[in-house]
């Protein structure tokens, strides 16, 4: 009980840090949605154009990219932060998470909190909104729970990649070159369905850093794209058990990374 | 300019060379040409010569695009934002050199540095993996530079002004946010703008953007063929030579203002 | 309180290649050097002590206290700290120990300095009652209240440091590190913040580690000192011990009724001279000022006098250069 309090004692301290600067917000927020407009209006135009992308329709990419944003909007709204440990540890605010009676991954994870992201869950909820109506989905209650489902997961699954790739920095002393790496591997699968890729891509994004479990395969699900016949159609449904594994691995990293900073130091 | 080519070269090597992030980034551009690749692979099999243009002609103009990237924005208004909020600028107005020219050197020597390191092997990568295509003579290849550097200098204006505007606010990032989201939309970096119908189509072939991207890559794949590129190159230099008036006169307004604000 | 014995920690550091292509090969075959930032050190710190803890920068003084609040874990060697050992109880060591670190503040940047306490009060479970005491004290103190709505980017060094001191004691530590807590403080300040730490330290039985590069702070403060260099202890005792011990160097300024022509005086060198001054140096061994003054004073007319006596950064820069030459460096 203790921890989750102190998450949200964290938490409440972190907005209070960013309401401090109220201008920025606004402005953030309106950043923010023409950004995802304009990707969106790119992509309309381009489907517009050739009528479809492969078998998928201007409004299953909506649905797509919007699936995509709110599993991550969700981390990017409380964790996104997680990406500076990097620096948090340069800097030695790491060391002040060690020196207090609390756990240093609830330190971490309560550190910030972007509430301009807040933008992410509308563009995302909207979006979603719209595809449901233009598709004409009728979803029942077993739909539903695997969207919602769905978009935890997503959570879970960028969270975990991102939080593994910024423990690589308690070895190597930096990590942002892995998230450049994979910053295109992102971008990629949030816009495009990944079955129009090469094999190699699909494999990469599927299995070493499986984000097309945040967007794709649920997608799959949720508009009836499950092809039976396949011998990969179980993989539509794997986005929460890909999510409890990697849960289980970024948990035990960090049990290692920890003893590491507290043997290696600085 | 002499002079100039000091504070390029100066510039040049002062540049990110060192910076492993920066590499990285480099190294990354070919997962971006592989993905879009396969995108307009995918919709040229659904609809081949759309538009009068080949799959080639598309894929070699989605592949280029994504080497040539990072050579535009070059971003002379960040140093500016930041010279004028440390209160530095006064020593770069003190300076016995026209602040215009010198930012122009500054971007300039980053560019030359962008094309060695980062356009060039980005195009070999292009070339050699992702069927980019050579000109079609040799000409088209020179008109392709002209037109690069223009659209460069274009940009560069763009920039300018928005600094010259950072220097009073103080404040860039709302702003230049807004305009590296409108030039994103309308310079053809993503979508040729060619496929943007009516009035977006009308508003990206008036706006400047189309400077950068669009018309460079339509020159060089061949889309865009005799009388047209010297009127796509006459509409670069229209808008560059707008475009400088504009800043000379901003510049010389938002001057007196902070010599008389004292920085 | 604390108890080291022979502490040692070792640390092992990728060795860096020069350039890009260095880096890539790093990236390949990486070449380890260890480092010993601690060389097997002792001492014991009783309760109720003020130590002042000095030493260049890189001579381990972070390191060793970094493994004092179990943050990192001593390669060899025993700690003790109030009875328990840091590195395997981090979380209750943490509770009865309170740091502030001058170059970075505890405190949340953008929020009041009082909504940092409150969180502190929480993390640490501190009692309402207490609470409420300790602010009190605070505010008796430290003027906590002048500033305590203040986001703490908005407040001056000093104040900075007072509200970061008063985040530190929130829970009542029976220890206290204070690693570099006047750093860039001006004077009057800094004044307060030394009778500050003093006050706690006498009244509230609070035993305190001070580390610092302004020897001001050792000298009006501290009844102990220890010096590191090179991860070896060089010196821990009281200071006038030190002084005695290493300072025996003092001058002898003499201002003449007129100018004179320089003289040698036994015993002396005669260091400078300036106008109707001048300065001998003596060991304080060899002769004493009252000699001296009597064997000038027969000579010339002397005007005024006074003892200079070493500062004792002086002493200390005698101290480590000493220690360069006996210690081992790294050890591979």
């Amino acid at each position: 009980m203790h921890v989750i309090q102190l998450y949200f004692r964290l938490i409440q301290i972190s907005l209070l840090s960013r309401m401090q600067y109220r201008a920025n917000f606004i402005a953030g927020i309106l950043g923010l949605i023409v950004w995802n407009v304009i990707n969106l209006g790119l992509i309309g135009i381009m489907v517009t154009q050739f009528t479809s992308l492969k078998d998928w329709t201007l409004w299953e990419l909506v649905f797509l990219y919007c699936l995509w944003i709110l599993g991550h909007s969700l981390y990017s709204l409380f964790f996104s932060h997680t990406r500076q440990l990097e620096n948090y540890l340069i800097e030695g605010t790491f060391d002040q998470f060690l020196l207090r009676p609390a756990s240093p991954l609830i330190q971490l994870l309560g550190r910030e909190l972007e509430y301009i992201e807040i933008a992410d869950m509308f563009i995302g909820l909207t979006g979603i909104s719209l595809a449901y109506a233009q598709l004409g989905l009728h979803w029942d209650v077993w739909k539903w729970s695997f969207f919602i489902i769905a978009i935890i997961s997503g959570t879970i699954i960028v969270l975990a990649i991102n939080l593994l790739i910024a423990c690589s920095a308690f070895w190597t002393g930096r990590s942002r070159g892995t998230f450049i790496i994979v910053s295109p591997f992102y971008s990629l699968v949030h816009q495009y369905p990944v079955d129009i890729f090469g094999n190699a891509f699909r494999i990469i994004v599927s299995s070493l850093l499986p984000v097309a479990f945040m967007n794709y395969y649920p997608a799959l699900v949720l508009l009836d794209k499950v092809d039976h016949a396949s011998s990969g159609w179980w993989l539509s449904y794997m986005s929460p058990v890909v999510a409890l594994i990697l849960l289980g691995i970024v948990s035990g990293v960090w049990r290692l990374a920890l003893r590491q900073y507290t043997s290696s130091g600085s | 300019m002499k002079l100039f080519w000091a504070f390029a070269r100066q510039h040049f090597h002062a540049t990110a060379l060192y910076r492993v992030d920066f590499w990285l980034r480099v190294a990354s551009t070919p997962i971006l040409m592989y993905g879009t690749r396969w995108v307009w692979i995918t919709l040229y099999t659904q609809r081949p010569g759309a538009f009068g243009v080949s799959l080639q002609q598309m894929v070699t103009y989605a592949v280029l695009s994504m080497a040539i990237e990072n050579l535009f924005y070059t971003g002379p208004q960040y140093y500016m934002a930041q010279q004028a909020r440390s209160g530095a600028i006064d020593a770069d107005l003190l300076k016995p050199l026209d602040f215009h020219f010198h930012m122009l050197a500054r971007s300039t020597g980053e560019m030359l540095f962008r094309i060695i390191v980062i356009a060039l092997p980005a195009m070999l990568v292009g070339y050699f993996l992702f069927d980019l295509q050579l000109p079609a003579t040799l000409q088209t290849g020179f008109l392709f530079v002209v037109a690069i550097l223009l659209g460069y200098l274009v940009n560069f204006h763009l920039e300018f002004l928005l600094g010259s505007v950072a220097l009073v606010t103080l404040e860039i990032h709302s702003i230049d946010w807004a305009f590296h989201a409108t030039a994103r939309f309308f310079s053809g970096q993503f979508v040729p703008l060619w496929l943007f119908p009516g009035v977006l189509g009308l508003l990206a072939n008036i706006l400047p953007f189309r400077s950068t991207f669009s018309t460079p890559l339509s020159i060089y794949t061949g889309v865009v063929t005799g009388g047209a590129v010297t009127e796509a190159i006459g509409f670069q230099m229209l808008w560059l030579i707008l475009l400088f008036i504009i800043s000379r006169w901003l510049w010389e307004r938002v001057q007196a203002r902070i010599v008389l604000q004292g920085g | 309180m604390i108890k080291v014995e022979h502490l040692t920690k070792n640390y092992q550091r990728v060795k860096r290649r020069e350039g890009i292509l260095g880096s890539v090969r790093t990236l390949f075959s990486a070449e380890y050097e260890t480092t010993r930032a601690v060389d097997d050190i002792s001492f014991h710190i009783n309760e109720g002590e003020l130590v002042g803890y000095i030493g260049p920068n890189g001579a381990g003084k972070s390191t060793s206290i970094k493994m004092l609040c179990g943050i990192l874990v001593p390669t060899g060697g025993q700690i003790e700290v109030n009875g328990l050992v840091p590195h395997k109880n981090r979380m209750e060591n943490a509770r009865q120990i309170g740091a502030v670190f001058g170059q970075k503040t505890q405190l949340w940047w953008d929020v009041p300095v009082i909504e940092s306490l409150r969180l502190f009060r929480d993390i640490y479970k501190v009692p309402e009652a207490q609470f409420k005491h300790n602010l009190n004290m605070f505010n008796d103190l430290l003027d906590l209240h002048e500033f305590q709505s203040t986001p703490v980017r908005q407040l001056s060094l000093g104040q900075r440091m007072r509200a970061d001191m008063a985040a530190a004691l929130l829970h009542n530590p029976r220890l206290l590190f204070l690693d570099e807590p006047m750093i860039g403080v001006d004077v009057v300040a800094k004044e307060r913040l030394r009778t500050f730490i003093q006050k706690i330290n006498r009244e509230q039985k609070v035993t305190i580690l001070l580390t610092t590069h302004d020897m001001g702070d050792i000298e009006k403060v501290c009844s102990r000192i220890m010096i590191i260099d090179h991860g070896h202890i060089v010196y821990d005792g009281n200071i006038d011990q030190m002084r005695n011990k290493y300072g025996t160097q003092r001058t002898l300024v003499v201002e003449f009724e007129e100018p004179i022509a320089d003289f040698d005086a036994p015993h002396t060198t005669l260091v400078k001279s300036e106008g109707r001054k001048k300065w001998f140096a003596f060991n304080r061994f060899e002769t004493s000022p009252s000699t001296l003054i009597t064997y000038i004073g027969a000579r010339f007319p002397i005007l005024d006098l006074a003892v200079e006596e070493p500062e004792i950064e002086a002493i200390v820069r005698t101290i480590y250069q000493g220690s360069a030459g006996t210690a081992k460096v790294d050890g591979a």
